[in-house]
């Protein structure tokens, strides 16, 4: 089946730039990794579903033309700082195939080349251009309602991790975990137990960020290899909140940078034990959980020379392989190996 | 003479390779002898010429070594991750290690 086949009746009919008919003249600023990221073209009622869907991710002079306070950017790379612009477009329902979606699986079409991204999917198509700057083009059928905030998150969650490998950092498939000050990422991909380990790491107090996806990002550049402030070890790596989420992790809730103290691969089993993964192990439980990027032919170079870059700094994170059981004795190993305090471990 | 299949991407990290294999989606992490070999194989030198470097490498017998090289040599290829070289130069596509 050829791109776009799947959800399109006629996909040579797909755009083939950033144009088309609006929704409206509102805009919504939103200040995720990477960003912020400004949506123009928007009904009122899709930027009040989107306020509502986002929450503090919003900021808060978004929705006038023009907004000029923006969040400082993650990284210092070149790009840093840019506003990610997109547009939200009309598209007639006709032009998407009905089919029934019971027992489904659902995966965005994809298509790409070095300079463009084209995705198909319910309700959307959507184009990631880079002219030179990234820009986004998402075309819909549905004006607001219960479909909305769905269909453009499915388009978000795409943007920011292509804009993430940018600035050389990575969108991850993880369970996001506050402990002790820092964040612990348990990376794996559907069926792994990022929600199970999340649910136990909750009934012991961690915070849970997300269930499902989490940004790593790598230190601004020209940071030396010190612990800031409130750390205690000098990872300077950080794990930023998104508002990407399973079934837990409040997405509407904003939250700062956390130095990573540790990324554990989830391993389902009847016991509980850590187990030190090799640098190369680690690059490539990282690589498997990029979503989006690692499907992608043409980003997979760039996604290969990130990854051991954030895992080979001064402050490269500890990375395990986790057993972990129901009972969640999992939690006091890593009081244990990962306090820290004890940096040796951790 | 075998050369990176075109069909993957490699970086070496501590010795061992992570490879991506980019038809099947699939990451895979090689050993430290198999991540050597693959670094080993670039288009143009041959079977024999790996041998040559290793054993300036490893202390080990030359016959023995033979043996594992062309053991993993056979089984990186019969896993897709080397080809032979059919004509033209050697491929720049794979990513070397750092």
């Amino acid at each position: 089946m050829s791109f776009g086949e799947q959800f399109l009746h006629n996909p040579d009919l797909f755009p083939a730039r950033h144009g088309g008919e609006t929704w409206g003249e509102q805009e919504l600023l939103l200040d995720l990794p990477g960003g912020p990221y400004r949506f123009a073209g928007l009904s009122t009622d899709q930027q009040r579903i989107l306020r509502g869907r986002f929450g503090d991710f919003c900021l808060p002079d978004s929705g006038r033309r023009g907004a000029g306070t923006v969040a400082p950017p993650v990284t210092a790379s070149g790009a840093a700082g840019a506003v990610i612009s997109s547009l939200l477009l009309r598209i007639d329902a006709g032009a998407f195939r009905g089919f029934d979606l019971r027992g489904w699986e659902y995966r965005l079409d994809s298509d790409s080349s070095p300079d463009a991204v084209r995705l198909a999917g319910l309700h959307l198509v959507a184009r990631l251009d880079w002219r030179p700057g990234l820009a986004g083009a998402l075309w819909t059928s549905q004006g607001g309602g219960p479909l909305f905030a769905g269909i453009f998150e499915n388009f978000f969650r795409v943007l920011v991790a292509y804009r993430l490998l940018e600035l050389g950092g990575v969108v991850l498939h993880s369970a996001g975990v506050l402990k002790g000050g820092g964040a612990l990422l348990f990376l794996g991909r559907s069926g792994a137990g990022k929600t199970t380990i999340s649910r136990l790491c909750q009934e012991h107090g961690g915070e849970v960020l997300s269930d499902d996806l989490n940004a790593l990002v790598p230190p601004p550049a020209g940071t030396p290899g010190k612990p800031a402030a409130g750390q205690a070890s000098p990872a300077s790596l950080a794990v930023e909140k998104l508002p990407f989420t399973g079934d837990l992790g409040d997405r509407r809730s904003r939250r700062g940078a956390a130095p990573l103290h540790g990324l554990f691969r989830l391993e389902k089993a009847s016991d509980d034990a850590l187990r030190p993964l090799s640098r190369a192990e680690a690059a490539a439980c990282l690589l498997a959980c990029s979503p989006f990027v690692n499907a992608d032919p043409h980003r997979r170079a760039a996604l290969l020379a990130a990854v051991p870059r954030l895992l080979g700094g001064t402050g490269a994170p500890p990375a395990f392989a986790l057993r972990f059981s129901l009972r969640g004795a999992f939690w006091s190993i890593l009081d244990t190996k990962c306090h820290p305090s004890t940096e040796a471990a951790c | 003479m075998l050369r990176p299949s075109s069909d993957i991407r490699f970086r070496v990290l501590d010795g061992e390779a992570v490879v991506v294999r980019q038809s099947a989606g699939e990451v895979l992490v090689l050993s430290e002898v198999a991540a050597r070999i693959l670094t080993l194989a670039d288009g143009s030198a041959p079977v024999a010429a790996w041998v040559d470097t290793l054993l300036a490498e490893f202390e080990i017998d030359r016959a023995e070594l033979e043996c594992d090289v062309l053991a993993f040599a056979a089984e990186l290829a019969a896993e897709g991750l080397l080809e032979p070289v059919t004509a033209g130069p050697a491929r720049q596509g794979a990513e070397r290690g750092v």
